[in-house]
């Protein structure tokens, strides 16, 4: 099987001529050679956002090359702070010129003269290497044909971000990049209008930047095919939870459930059953035994009342708690919630303690209720979707398990015992 | 092949008292032939775990290398019990690491899967060592302990324990513990009792009369009770170590026996002091060990991720009692042998120098045996701790210093003042277990260890008197160690995070899910065990 942005041979890590030695440079080459056919090509590719939004790559892109003026940015997003997700980590500290050059190409395509490799500083490991990566492009040739073609000296950076979660929505990564703490805000005006310094500012994901590297690199026909059937390229699966052979799968677009756990996961841990998956963020609607043959990419996720989010998948047999881990989430994003939207700042940690107060063996018989209204009240409430990932999370939650909350509320003593019990 | 018992006791009449000992093996080949731990088939490598390639007893793999009992959906709604310090074990050394963890200001948790007491400790009858001496040195307690140990001991920790065993003694004191006073000293500043243990250069045994163990623990378990700050969980066995989303150990899910359910005690920091794994009856002999030593400190922490060493090092007390039947299990006291009592075969010869260390006095016994020179007794084989000729030597010792010696016998029916007791080697101590550092942290975060669930400090054999002292000193270290390690630790995400990888090595290596332990309850009886020895007599 095909793993172009993870195979061994692009595993060079910062050493810059090792990467020219596999191929490297070749897209920016043939970037510079017809800045104006990046675009269209990524249009044939199919490309979409993998932080999570799916959002075409190509729009985004062809919307900040049309805004006039100087001083654009390309902010390479890689905060990635989010339970479940490892994917972008592995890209920055195992194959930094990938990124790189998806990102200097985005510059070239977008005419952005500012390049910011924003990274989630907690991941030393992804920030040391982005650090040596960037020197060794120092005084590269191609920067300087870059410049030339952009009008502008070209600024290549590692950004460290302020390793909240928060951090990785667009627009607070705008802020952070500014120096500013990583309040989202609200939108309009739209990044690509106004973001860094009020300039246009495109904000991609290291994943679709190493991605858009591909797709130039083998042409968006053959990244079509790479996918299954209508989805495009490949994705970056992480994959965690009660399988046997958890870690990062990368993976035809479109593969289905089944075959990711069963087949490259290596099924459930000790043939346990499957029970469900948390998706992307995990902030989606869980998937269940009815969705094991669904493929997972954007649009059929979408269609079943779910996301891809960013690929995440934290699979859960029977011997795991969903309550638990529903928790454990949504505890996650109230602890990382900026507190700007009341809504937001309240509700997740009503939710929480809520959650923790029934999984602690305290539960009262109203919460079920109550947690109820929540899922009703809170979506839609803040400025990112940050408070909707955990009302979603939460009422799929219970709407799928009943018997779960149920359960934690009566106490159940021990399935097992023993001479002294 | 043995020296029937009558014939044996005419042997012993006829040349008591024994004469000077003859036909020694050098020791190591002495060791290497007829130490139990060395025999094939004994110890198999670990296949998984951080110690994986290291040998281990083999019984004892097979339980590190299980299943845990509990998963997480077993844990939700589980009532949560918070704490800076959870001390599982309540035994001499959770006691102490309960009380010092408290005093130092924190919120303990002492959970015990029996009662309060119910420990080995209890059972510790010669005493407990300490260079109080004038003509005695911390420079000589070190030295005797390493070479007891064959020199592979931890120094650190041999070094740590040796200079606080003044302080520990003057502590257990101030505790309320009573000591033997030496003769002609008066109660109030007399000096304490020395004599010498097993092994050692120097008087330097304390003890009191032959149930010291039990006065430490009478002493231990009234200041635990007493102790602000301390709440106790009687009969709350462990069933897991809970760890935290960084992987640092976060408490336990215990199990509430009365109510039947499981309830998680959180707590920043955890000392386990479970103790050992006697009752596993490694290779079929009887134990001197309690009810509950049955290696749970040892599985939870391997499952956690801490290391062990020399799980291939048990100790087995050369005199157990080996008639009557009923019986096996208890032990005649050190304190017989280093008052001096002396072993004699069913020839009537004395064979081992009594005060040689544990395992070469039971190997020498076992090689009388082996060599048909032992002593046979309605299937069991075993040879003479001769208490008469002690007595005569000594008149009045065994009523006045050997207490417990002298009820004993009574209890087997005879008269130790006029019959030598048939003994036998017995399994008592495991000299190896979970690795920690002088403070007693293990290479777990936020996990610590103290007692004979640790290992390092005895090297490869445990000298008499060390055990108690270890507790003492341990359970302090390790109760201030975790009194700071919980200062400021607020443990979020608890879970059986750990579980999932282990659970996916144990697949790795193809070992079995459906085992599962600790075992907690060991089965009662062992009748099987006897049948099948005297059958093989």
């Amino acid at each position: 099987m095909s793993r172009p942005l993870t195979k061994q041979e692009v595993q060079v890590g910062a050493d810059l001529q090792a990467w020219m030695a596999v191929g490297g440079g070749t897209v920016l080459r043939r970037g510079l050679e017809s800045p104006a056919r990046i675009i269209p090509a990524l249009e044939a590719s199919g490309l979409r956002g993998l932080g999570g939004a799916g959002f075409p790559t190509h729009r985004k892109w062809s919307a900040v090359a049309q805004q006039p003026g100087r001083g654009k940015w390309v902010i390479c997003n890689g905060n990635e702070d989010e339970p479940g997700t490892f994917k972008d980590r592995f890209l920055l500290s195992r194959t930094p010129h990938q990124v790189i050059e998806g990102a200097l190409l985005a510059a070239l395509a977008v005419g952005a003269a500012n390049v910011a490799l924003y990274v989630n500083p907690r991941e030393t490991a992804s920030v040391a290497m982005m650090k040596a990566a960037v020197k060794a492009w120092e005084g590269h040739d191609l920067l300087h044909r870059l410049s030339n073609v952009v009008g502008e000296q070209l600024r290549l950076t590692v950004s460290e971000g302020s390793g909240l979660y928060i951090g990785g929505e667009e627009t607070a990564a705008i802020a952070s990049v500014m120096g500013r703490f990583p309040f989202p805000s609200l939108k309009p005006p739209l990044p690509v209008e106004h973001g860094v310094d009020g300039a246009p500012t495109l904000v991609n994901n290291v994943e679709t930047l190493a991605q858009a590297g591909l797709v130039l690199r083998i042409g968006p026909e053959a990244y079509r095919a790479l996918g299954r059937d209508e989805a495009s390229g490949t994705k970056l699966y992480s994959l965690s939870g009660d399988v046997l052979r958890p870690g990062l799968h990368e993976l035809p677009m479109g593969i289905t459930l089944r075959e990711l756990v069963f087949e490259h996961g290596g099924g459930m841990l000790a043939n346990q059953p499957f029970k469900a998956v948390f998706t992307g963020g995990p902030s989606n609607t869980l998937l269940t035994e009815a969705d094991i043959d669904v493929k997972l990419d954007f649009d059929s996720l979408r269609a079943r009342g779910s996301r891809l989010g960013t690929g995440a998948m934290i699979v859960v047999g029977e011997g795991t708690s969903i309550l638990r881990k529903t928790a454990e989430y949504v505890a996650f994003f109230a602890a990382n919630s900026c507190g700007q939207c009341p809504s937001c700042k309240v509700g997740t940690h009503q939710v929480s303690r809520i959650l923790e107060r029934i999984e602690a063996g305290t539960g009262r018989s109203g919460d079920l209720e109550a947690l109820g209204h929540l899922t009703q009240l809170l979506p839609g409430s803040g400025r990112c979707g940050l408070v909707d990932g955990a009302a979603t999370v939460l009422a799929s939650s219970l709407r799928s398990f009943p018997e779960e909350y149920a359960r934690a509320l009566e106490q159940q003593p021990l399935r097992f015992s023993h001479p002294g019990g | 092949m043995t020296v029937p018992f009558h014939a044996a006791l005419s042997a012993w009449r006829r040349t008591t008292p024994a004469s000077s000992v003859a036909g020694t093996l050098p020791t190591p080949e002495l060791l290497d032939r007829f130490h139990p731990d060395r025999q094939p088939g004994a110890m198999v490598p670990l296949t998984l775990g951080r110690s994986m390639g290291q040998p281990c007893r083999a019984e004892l793999a097979a339980l590190l290398q299980s299943n845990a009992l509990v998963e997480d959906v077993d844990i939700a709604g589980a009532p949560v019990l918070d704490a800076d310090v959870l001390v599982i074990g309540g035994g001499g050394a959770g006691c102490v690491a309960a009380l010092t963890a408290a005093r130092a200001g924190a919120r303990v948790l002492l959970a015990t899967k029996l009662r309060l007491g119910d420990s080995n400790t209890v059972m510790a009858e010669g005493g407990i060592q300490a260079a109080v001496g004038a003509e005695d040195s911390l420079q000589r307690h070190f030295e005797d302990t390493l070479r007891a140990g064959h020199f592979v001991a931890v120094k650190s920790l041999v070094a740590a324990l040796v200079s606080d065993g003044p302080a520990a003694i003057r502590w257990l004191i101030q505790e309320g513990m009573s000591f033997d006073l030496a003769p002609g000293s008066d109660r109030m500043g007399g000096q304490l009792l020395r004599r010498k243990p097993g092994g050692a250069t120097a008087a330097r045994l304390l003890s009191y009369r032959d149930f010291t163990g039990l006065e430490m623990m009478r002493a231990l378990r009234e200041a635990t009770l007493l102790q602000p700050g301390i709440t106790l969980l009687d009969r709350h066995p462990a069933l897991e170590l809970l760890t935290d989303d960084r992987g640092r150990c976060a408490g336990a899910v215990l199990h509430d026996l009365a109510q039947g359910r499981p309830v998680l005690a959180r707590a920043g920091a955890t000392v386990l002091a479970t103790g050992g794994a006697g009752r596993l009856h490694a290779a079929g002999f009887p134990t001197s060990n309690h009810y509950g030593a049955t290696a749970d400190g040892l599985v939870l922490a391997y499952r956690a991720g801490a290391s062990l060493r020399d799980m291939d090092s048990l100790q087995y007390h050369p005199t157990g009692i080996a008639w009557p039947p009923h019986m096996t299990g208890a032990l005649v006291s050190e304190a017989a042998r280093s008052s001096g009592a002396f072993l004699v075969n069913g020839l009537g010869e004395r064979f081992v120098d009594e005060l040689s260390t544990r395992d070469v006095v039971a190997a020498a016994i076992l090689r009388e045996v082996a060599e048909g020179r032992g002593v046979g007794r309605d299937g069991v084989e075993g040879v003479f701790l001769d208490t008469p000729s002690l007595e005569a030597r000594e008149p009045g010792i065994l009523a006045k210093r050997l207490v417990t010696l002298t009820h004993l016998a009574h209890r087997a029916g005879f008269d130790a003042a006029q019959e030598p007791f048939l003994v036998c080697p017995t399994l008592h101590y495991q000299n190896g277990g979970v690795a920690i550092d002088a403070a007693g942290r293990t290479e777990v975060r936020g996990l610590l260890c103290a007692g004979e669930v640790t290992g390092g400090l005895h090297g490869r054999n445990r000298m008499m008197g060390n055990a108690l002292l270890e507790l003492v000193v341990f359970g302090r270290r390790s109760g201030h160690a975790a009194a700071e390690d919980a200062r400021g630790e607020r443990p979020r995400n608890i879970g059986l995070n750990h579980l999932a990888d282990w659970r996916r090595a144990l697949i790795a290596q193809g070992l079995s899910l459906a085992r599962k332990t600790p075992i907690l309850f060991p089965p009662y009886g062992n009748f099987d065990a006897t049948t099948d020895r005297s059958r093989a007599a």
